[in-house]
């Protein structure tokens, strides 16, 4: 595939294009859906193609192709550069991307039993067990939902700096819903675990509690009420300030916002956006985590990323692109869903750094207000400076006592105002959930995480 | 492909899978194309062209399905593929539930699935509609940056199945999106649109510029709300995202069949105002959810699903009208407005209609002396409950009877079938938002978490 990729670069190039990528992605992938004890989908996938990019004078063209044949490859890199120059002929904003080292890496997603190994009937049988699990904790659950997920991904990347990269890409992914009826009562309750690396994921601990542990939210959840509309102090648990971060200022972060005037962090660099007791971090190079990956799509090592140090805003998350336009190092934060999406600048493993207070005293300060666990999903604006996260369970907090079971919260919150509402960081740091985030329509594998902390003045959506 | 060769795969396809031992089949064939522009900051920014085609192959063995798909058409990959979507099919347990598929039948004559305009439009075309777009939502002063995307569509595909159903169809798709973002001393706002269908409609499109661009500037003014209950002014764009998933989400049959949706058992039961009608109706002419035969070769046809405020009907495919013992409404899905390969066929509403009413916007407004116009809103409800909470994106206060300022940082809470019920005023004009065609509807009343 190196050939093939180095090939459809100098094509690209000697075709007028100033810089140029290439990814190449042999994809298979098996997904299975088990409904109330019967497998309700089983799927296989098998995907091979490429995507090419040309820049030319500000402007790019895109081309991907599902076919992997030197004529077919050449085609698509010849589409690349004609629809960059039908772009550059309408462009208003010009900039050049100036030379890079070239990279020659491989990165090996670590696994002990490689998915494609594994047959179908154990990957079966596993979450047939998961849906099992789930209907024998209570009578009261009603209907059960497992799902089994992973991929493999053979990646090349080449560009026209020299970069040759490729990746072995590995993940799985196990979730499960349970609904629990009791007296006429309708609830949900799921939990989901996943990470990069191979079969040995599933066979631990964490996968095999799947089920009892969404069984049990459901449960727990016939207790409860709907959540209280109004302004209250909230302590978050893991899950939420990971998912604040994500959603309250990771994406503002993100320099294609930045430029684009969409994000209320523009030209807030070295700026005080945050409580001093607040430091927040994007690093996919954390080994065995969801968003882990060592290389970017575009071929730039990835690193460790800071986002806010004490406060201040130090950086943002850059692509090739926009570290051209603001004049600083890329840093590898580009991906592409797949081989026919555009790479795009994506969070990887977010979340707000340890503090030094104990989540109990947190919790014990709080004269009136909501304890929010567990995250559903979240979504911003950048240009609005607004931002929103559901919560799985919320408990009514009086007194520094934990009282009433919610369901349903949903926070929201403005974000040059949020994090300068933190009260208190707990020291019990904890990477969250595996998750998906979208932008742009496209869909990358995240992690969230971070202590308990407490925020002032949140605004909290409800039906009371 | 021409769209001979895609029948063809499709149907030597269908033929290898039952000797290999499956009982039922169908197979998607599919070759599209996308031409996409994006704007940043009022420049072009990136033209692409995404060239997508494959086979997705569904085999079924004692009532258990297995699906595969490739990106291949050469017959040793579609081989490969065959098997292992039966290999899938034999690792899964015995659904005594499933009956059949869908058999040999006309597809209904839906006019206005493919327009050669869009299906032929060169990447120039799309890059100056992209450019039309963002000039319109950009005349006013205040206006510091547009982003803005078009895409344009086509898509071949064949369909066939064991059961002798083999048919192909032609469809495209245009839509738009813009965010207009506007600055005044240290205020920001943005205000965004979109428009959806099958057909070029330049109108349509500025006009969702112009949308936008108002709206960035309106909401420059902002005020806080305290929490209370307000009546709630739902603009199409944040009803139809929020019906789109309480009704075609709600009333999907494998959800109610397995007593996880909020509208189970609710069938002849009043869960809307007597004002309200609902239908999906799969044969509307250029709209983006409309098809000539669903996901599984069920000839499309509108059918009521809240008459007068009455549950009709649920959201069928084969499987679940199978397991009822109805026939099915023609909701198995193969995508959005252009098919893909690369999912086995889920229930889906096709466009979701809500009927119209009687009353103008203005009119409605002119009715609210003081409330909430929710514009945009990307939260769902819990289908296991039906409660819906959730923030308000973009929202304005209505003050003496007129639209005013932005409203900062606010939430709705609301139950679906109360939602529903407390709809008092239906707008006389709709428009087609995500996927559903809705007019303005007025709630008269909600639970607004402000944080005045």
């Amino acid at each position: 595939m190196d050939d093939l990729a180095q090939g459809a670069v100098d094509y690209a190039m000697s075709l007028g294009a100033e810089f140029a990528d290439v990814r190449i992605e042999s994809t298979v992938g098996t997904n299975i859906v088990v409904m109330d004890g019967r497998t309700k989908t089983m799927s296989a996938q098998e995907e091979t193609g490429c995507g090419i990019r040309a820049f030319v004078g500000g402007a790019w063209g895109f081309s991907s192709s599902n076919a992997l044949t030197r004529p077919s490859i050449r085609e698509a890199a010849k589409s690349a550069v004609m629809m960059a120059a039908a772009a550059k002929s309408k462009a208003k904003i010009r900039y050049k991307i100036k030379g890079s080292r070239a990279v020659k890496a491989r990165d090996v997603f670590r696994c002990k039993e490689r998915l494609s190994d594994v047959g179908v009937d154990e990957k079966v049988a596993f979450a047939l067990s998961l849906d099992k699990s789930m209907r024998s904790v209570d009578s009261r659950i009603s209907s059960t939902n497992s799902r089994y997920d992973d991929l493999e991904v053979e990646r090349v990347v080449a560009n026209s700096f020299g970069s040759v990269v490729s990746a072995r890409e590995s993940w799985a992914l196990a979730a499960c819903s349970a609904w629990a009826r009791s007296e006429g009562i309708l609830q949900r309750g799921h939990a989901s675990f996943g990470s990069v690396g191979g079969y040995e994921l599933m066979r631990g601990e964490p996968a095999a509690n799947l089920g009892v542990e969404a069984a049990s939210q459901g449960l727990r959840l016939l207790e409860s009420k709907p959540a209280p509309a109004g302004r209250y102090t909230c302590i978050l648990d893991n899950k939420m300030t990971g998912m604040m971060a994500h959603e309250a200022f990771g994406h503002a972060c993100e320099a294609d916002a930045v430029l684009s005037s969409s994000s209320v962090l523009e030209g807030l660099l070295g700026k005080k956006v945050a409580h001093e007791s607040i430091s927040m971090y994007d690093d996919p190079t954390i080994k065995g985590t969801f968003g882990y990956f060592s290389i970017d799509w575009e071929g730039v090592r990835a690193k460790k990323h800071t986002l806010i140090e004490n406060g201040v805003l130090k950086g943002y998350l850059h692509n090739i692109e926009t570290s051209n336009r603001m004049g600083v190092e890329p840093n590898g934060a580009a991906r592409a869903q797949s081989y026919n999406s555009p790479p795009i600048i994506r969070m990887s493993n977010t979340f707000i750094g340890p503090g030094d207070r104990k989540k109990d005293e947190l919790i014990g300060e709080v004269k009136h207000g909501l304890l929010i666990q567990g995250n559903q999903y979240g979504y911003v604006e950048p240009a609005k400076g607004q931002f929103m996260f559901k919560c799985d369970e919320a408990h009514e907090i009086v007194r520094g006592e934990i009282g009433q079971r919610y369901r349903d919260a949903s926070l929201s919150g403005v974000i040059l105002e949020v994090l300068h509402s933190v009260t208190g960081v707990a020291d019990d740091f904890l990477l969250g959930d595996p998750g998906y985030c979208g932008k742009f329509g496209q869909s990358a594998r995240t992690t969230d995480g971070g202590p308990h902390i407490c925020v002032t003045n949140m605004v909290v959506g409800g039906l009371s | 492909m021409n769209v001979a060769d895609i029948q063809d795969l499709a149907e030597k396809a269908v033929r290898k899978v039952m000797k290999l031992g499956a009982s039922h089949c169908d197979v998607v064939a599919v070759d599209s194309s996308y031409v996409v522009a994006e704007i940043e900051k009022s420049s072009v920014k990136q033209s692409s062209v995404i060239k997508d085609s494959g086979i997705g192959i569904r085999a079924f063995r004692n009532g258990a399905s297995g699906f595969a798909y490739t990106t291949k058409h050469d017959s040793k990959a579609v081989d490969t593929v065959a098997r292992l979507a039966v290999s899938q099919a034999g690792a899964g347990t015995p659904d005594p539930d499933f009956k059949d598929l869908p058999g040999d039948a006309r597809p209904s004559k839906v006019d206005g699935l493919y327009e050669a305009r869009v299906g032929r439009m060169p990447p120039e075309a799309v890059v100056d509609l992209a450019i039309a777009l963002t000039n319109s939502a950009s005349t006013d002063r205040r206006i510091v940056a547009v982003n803005a995307g078009v895409s344009a569509g086509s898509c071949s595909f064949a369909l066939a199945n064991s059961r002798g159903f083999s048919k192909t169809q032609r469809t495209t798709s245009i839509e738009s999106s813009v965010e207009s973002v506007a600055r005044s001393d240290d205020k920001m706002f943005s205000g965004v649109d979109g428009s959806w269908g099958r057909r070029l409609d330049r109108v349509a499109m500025i006009v969702s510029g112009r949308n936008a661009m108002e709206h960035a500037v309106r909401g420059l003014r902002s005020k806080r709300l305290p929490t209370g209950d307000y009546p709630v002014v739902l603009d199409p764009l944040a009803g139809g995202f929020i019906l789109l998933s309480a009704l075609g989400g709600g009333l999907n049959a494998e959800s109610v069949q397995r007593k996880r949706s909020y509208l189970s058992g609710l069938l002849g039961s009043k869960i809307a105002t007597n004002r309200l009608t609902v239908h999906d109706d799969p044969t509307l002419s250029w709209a983006s959810g409309s098809y000539a035969f669903d996901g599984e070769g069920t000839p499309a046809k509108r059918h009521s699903i809240i008459d007068k405020g009455i549950l009709r009907s649920y959201l069928h495919d084969s499987y679940t009208a199978g397991k009822e013992g109805v026939d099915s409404t023609g909701n198995s899905s193969r995508g959005g407005a252009n098919w893909t390969y690369r999912h086995p066929p889920s229930i889906s509403s096709s466009n979701i209609v809500v009927s119209k009413g009687d009353a103008s916007f203005e009119e409605i407004v002119r009715d609210t002396r003081r409330g909430v116009y929710l514009r945009v809103t990307y939260d769902y409800p819990n289908l296991a409950t039906g409660e819906f909470s959730g923030l308000m994106m973009e929202s304005y206060l209505i003050e003496k009877r007129e639209i005013g300022p932005s409203i900062q940082q606010s939430t709705i809470g609301i139950g679906c079938v109360d939602l529903l019920s407390r709809i008092d005023m239906i707008g006389k004009k709709q428009r087609d938002a995500f996927g559903a065609r809705v007019p303005p509807l007025r709630i008269s009343r909600a639970r607004i978490g402000g944080s005045g």
